[in-house]
């Protein structure tokens, strides 16, 4: 049983909770601008949180020269170790999807590990833009 | 697996496990300067010391828990007064030789150090020489920088103490460097890192500048990537994908346009 973290675009009023969700959930200050899902606005009055596709073949691990991104046999998510990231930054704007971010305290990249199977985002979003559903 | 007992906590890890990572998985932990996870342990900066009793013994040791294998049977204290002396003891010494490092510093305070009992060294910069810079510029395949000196005259530097020719300035040495003192500095579209100038790839988009040319190509072709990948920065990238996903809702022909035109 997979679950996967959805984004339906039409359902998305602009409110940025998933941004502050995140922010708090991953302990960094509850900045939004430290947040892995990110809300951006495309035209009048129309948002779309984007997040982490978890890739099948995932443009991150390839760009990472130390093997510190693999997918978790748990979640399906990948994780970043940060404990194995050199800070090198390659895997930043190897994604295509801008999904990989830079703006952690310890200098690690961090990206949606969709928290360990509660995505905090989703839980929070008011309007199911985002859920955490089986498929 | 085998048992050990860390602090009377009994854990089990896989076997080849280090000390350092069996005292994580009992929950507890160490100060480490030198060490990641991406390098072998290496042992430089001694503040991870623990006291260890080896099975059937009655003497206990105090050793590094980087690079100290974890054996079954061993019993490990992590903050028994031997290891907070000889803590304090490293401590003191990393303090007189880099008495400017706030990393130092912070941690000197709180094993209750505020000032070195050593004459501190006010000529020297706040390298510990960990080599966690160089051991991590290996492991990236560019070996551009190494130990040079010996003794006293021991030094992080580039061969001949002039520009390396094999950095591609990623930077990773200055990000791990674990008291901040590689100087890296990124303006104007150019990077300056060990007395070199690298030009900085800008986004096809908007312009910014966020990896040098030398690491985009030493990336490309390691990953098998195509170089299109290396080309937008993370900001143009989240908008092209803002784009397509609002182009593929279900909102109509018209605002489909709409995002196609911006």
């Amino acid at each position: 049983m997979t679950k996967l973290l959805t984004v339906s675009p039409a359902r998305c009023i602009g409110c940025r909770t998933c941004e502050v969700a995140c922010a708090f959930r991953h302990l960094e200050d509850g900045v939004p601008g430290r947040s892995r899902v990110q809300v951006r606005a495309v035209g009048r009055d129309v948002w779309v949180p984007l997040l982490c596709l978890q890739c099948e073949e995932a443009a991150c691990v390839k760009a990472c020269p130390v093997f510190a991104l693999w997918r978790s046999s748990t979640t399906g998510a990948i994780d970043v170790q940060p404990e194995r990231c050199v800070r090198c930054n390659a895997c930043v704007p190897a994604c295509p999807f801008g999904n990989m971010s830079v703006e952690s305290a310890d200098k690690a990249v961090i990206k949606c590990d969709v928290c360990g199977g509660d995505p905090a985002c989703a839980r929070f979003c008011p309007t199911r833009a985002l859920e955490y559903i089986e498929v | 697996m085998l048992n050990l007992d860390v602090n009377g906590r009994r854990v089990t890890v896989p076997k080849a496990s280090t000390l350092l990572s069996a005292i994580r998985a009992a929950g507890f932990d160490v100060p480490t300067l030198c060490h990641h996870e991406a390098v072998e342990p290496y042992g430089a900066c001694r503040l991870c010391v623990v006291e260890v009793r080896e099975r059937g013994r009655s003497k206990t040791r105090v050793v590094t828990a980087c690079n100290y294998p974890a054996r079954a049977g061993l019993q490990v204290e992590t903050e028994s007064e031997a290891v907070l002396e000889t803590r304090r003891e490293v401590l003191d010494l990393l303090l007189a030789r880099c008495p400017g490092s706030e990393v130092i510093r912070g941690l000197a305070a709180e094993a209750g150090l505020h000032r070195s009992s050593f004459p501190p060294d006010r000529n020297r910069d706040d390298c510990i020489l960990c080599g966690l810079c160089v051991r991590i510029c290996e492991k990236l395949g560019f070996s551009a920088i190494g130990m040079a000196g010996r003794g006293a005259h021991r030094e992080v530097a580039a061969p001949l103490k002039e520009a390396p020719p094999d950095c591609v300035g990623c930077g990773s040495c200055a990000r791990v460097c674990p008291t901040d003192n590689i100087s890296l500095v990124d303006r104007d579209g150019m990077r300056s890192i060990w007395g070199r100038d690298f030009e900085l790839v800008r986004c096809a988009s908007c312009g910014r500048a966020y990896i040098t040319r030398e690491y985009q190509a030493s990336r490309v072709e390691g990953s098998g990537l195509p170089a299109e990948h290396f080309e937008l920065c993370d900001e143009c990238s989240r908008a092209r994908l803002a784009k397509t996903m609002f182009a593929h809702m279900a909102l109509g022909p018209d605002a489909r346009e709409e995002a196609s035109d911006d």
